[in-house]
């Protein structure tokens, strides 16, 4: 039962309180790109959920078996990248080949998750946060993504709106967006201190 | 064999500048690592000096002693003894850490060799709200622990920040940060006093 | 020939240069390398502190690109620049440990971030694999002052209104009260959307 609140605490707070993209100021990037439709933003969410949890585990279980081993620490950063970029090769083909029509509606987005900062970011911050069992890096993977999704969908809900409103010229696209989502942050930022 | 030959074709780039670049990366390491282990031990020396003055060097006590966390967690730390002139103990110095309101918060901790009084606590890393938190940094906060009892302290809202006792007065607007740093420094003191006591 | 050659170089050398400052300035117009933006530009050393990284890493990983760029296979590019960009990162991360460790600790995770900043891999796709040495290190240091001026106008501004300070040299009166909030996410996003729409409407005035 323990084990267990501790998973659903270490859920809960990275999605809501911890959230990578509106806390951490990772994801940024496809955050700004993607969130113009809801469905669009939604598929993106969800191979960022798929690509993370599997980046997550991997790295984390490198870094506990393999970078332990002494003078390996400092490759630690190519090891990490180098396997994010290996699961986002998988993604890509196994997409390729069971739902090629996902796969064309992605275009040039799916490879541009590696070099998606919330990706590596979390794989670092599982590493300074020590945490120290399987279950919980992957549940804490899982969640990021799930925090990706929730934040680019409510990104995208808000600026589908924002299309019928009346933006001055000069702040149209990623200004209105960026000032947006600072205010998306302020809201999240009633989470904190929820879960310690 | 005309596999493999394919497979180095193509990738024969890959592997030499693999194989480069993790010489470079070797090399750098082994150059700047001990300069990055003597920083480390440096700021805490720093910290630790701060807090006993009179000290003229710091000895390991008891090396990774094990204590239970506030979640429950095994945390191992290092307890230092501040030696002054002609070697007299004149305390003891730990680093204690634990959940903040943000992040975790990491203190080191000193208090004088009877466990009686605190000399008090110097921030080692925290990542608190910038303006609100960040003030366990600051006088204000971190002077009330100076000579406060080595027992468990009371965190209260309103009250005398001048009187050291065993009340600690918290930042108007970071409670939980104050809150937080009372709890870790209560958490680790009952422990170590606990473990230094008994063995004496 | 020869001479049309050199009277062409001197032009362009400094037109690439240029272009990275303001007229393909990474972060406001081409829109790159914002998460690293929004992170550490609560304060103007630590901005300064991530785009001098950031200038060290992008030189290393576009001479090296260039230099290497006729003999890349097509379909292992994007590999071997992320190996040549997460190994300079690296060597700037142990620096910065070695070196300036109060830096290293206020950046924290954002250095390694540097490996998957937009801007150096694109750089690396459109310009140093396809141009000589030359261009390749001038587009590097373009590119890299234009990621500098906008990193530290926006942590200077952040910074004034957060505490009241400059390179943690107070300049504003006491009179002036501080806003915290330009320190948290909050402050760096509306900065950020500010500062675009204003560069924004500068530049649809200009055409």
């Amino acid at each position: 039962m323990d084990t267990l609140s501790i998973l659903l605490a270490g859920f809960i707070s990275i999605v809501i309180v911890n959230n990578l993209v509106l806390t951490k100021f990772l994801g940024i990037c496809p955050y700004l790109g993607v969130s113009g439709r809801i469905d669009m933003a939604f598929g993106m969410g969800m191979a960022v959920t798929f690509v993370v949890t599997l980046s997550g585990t991997l790295t984390w279980m490198i870094d506990h078996w393999i970078l332990i081993l002494p003078g390996l620490e400092v490759t630690r950063y190519v090891c990490f990248i180098l396997v994010i970029a290996g699961a986002v090769q998988l993604v890509e083909m196994y997409l390729r080949k069971f739902f090629p029509s996902l796969y064309e509606s992605f275009g040039i987005f799916l490879p541009l998750i590696t070099t998606n900062c919330a990706i590596l970011g979390l794989c670092l911050f599982i590493n300074l946060w020590a945490i120290d069992n399987l279950l919980e890096a992957v549940v804490l993977s899982f969640g990021a993504g799930i925090g990706f999704t929730m934040a680019i969908c409510i990104m995208a809900g808000i600026r589908e709106n924002l299309n019928l409103a009346d933006v001055p010229q000069c702040l149209k696209g990623a200004p209105i967006t960026l000032i947006t989502a600072g205010l998306l942050t302020l809201a999240f930022m009633g989470f904190a201190g929820m879960i310690r | 064999m005309s596999k493999i030959t394919h497979f180095i074709q193509q990738s024969w780039l890959l592997i030499v500048a693999a194989f480069f670049f993790g010489l470079l990366i070797a090399v750098t390491n082994a150059a700047w690592q001990p300069r990055i282990i003597q920083n480390e031990e440096n700021k805490l020396n720093n910290l630790m000096a701060g807090l006993i003055t009179t000290a003229q060097k710091f000895e390991i006590a008891e090396k990774q002693i094990e204590l239970t966390g506030e979640k429950g967690k095994i945390i191992k730390t290092d307890i230092y003894k501040a030696l002054g002139a002609d070697n007299k103990t004149l305390g003891f110095a730990f680093v204690a850490s634990g959940p903040g309101f943000a992040d975790k918060i990491k203190l080191v901790v000193a208090v004088n060799q009877n466990f009686e009084n605190f000399f008090g606590f110097k921030v080692l890393a925290s990542n608190e709200t910038p303006g609100f938190g960040s003030k366990i940094k600051e006088e204000f906060f971190g002077n009330q622990f100076e000579n406060a009892p080595a027992k468990k302290l009371i965190l209260t809202k309103i009250g005398n920040e001048e009187q050291i006792d065993d009340q600690i007065v918290a930042i108007s607007g970071a409670t939980v940060s104050s809150e937080a740093v009372v709890k870790i420094i209560n958490n680790f003191i009952t422990q170590i006093k606990d473990k230094m006591q008994n063995k004496d | 020939m020869a001479d049309e050659t050199k009277a062409i170089n001197p032009a362009f050398y400094k037109n690439t240069l240029l272009a990275g400052l303001w007229r393909e300035n990474p972060v406001f117009r081409l829109l790159l390398g914002m998460c690293p933006t929004l992170a550490v530009t609560a304060a103007l050393k630590p901005a300064l502190t991530m785009s001098l990284s950031v200038i060290f890493v992008l030189i290393c990983s576009n001479i090296v690109v260039s230099l290497m760029r006729n003999l890349l296979k097509p379909h292992l590019r994007i590999l071997m620049f992320t190996l040549t960009i997460a190994t300079f990162v690296t060597i700037a991360d142990l620096f910065l440990k070695a070196f300036l460790p109060g830096m290293s600790e206020t950046l924290g995770p954002y250095v390694p971030l540097i490996i998957v900043n937009c801007i150096i891999i694109c750089r690396a796709e459109a310009c140093a694999s396809k141009n000589n040495l030359a261009i390749s290190i001038i587009d590097a240091l373009g590119m890299g002052a234009g990621f500098t001026l906008t990193l530290c106008v926006l942590a200077s501004i952040r910074e004034i209104l957060s505490t009241g300070a400059i390179w943690e040299i107070n300049i504003m009166p006491n009179a002036f009260v501080p806003s915290a909030a330009m320190s948290m996410p909050v402050g760096a996003f509306i900065t950020l959307g500010l500062l675009l729409g204003l560069v924004n409407a500068v530049t649809a005035k200009k055409t």
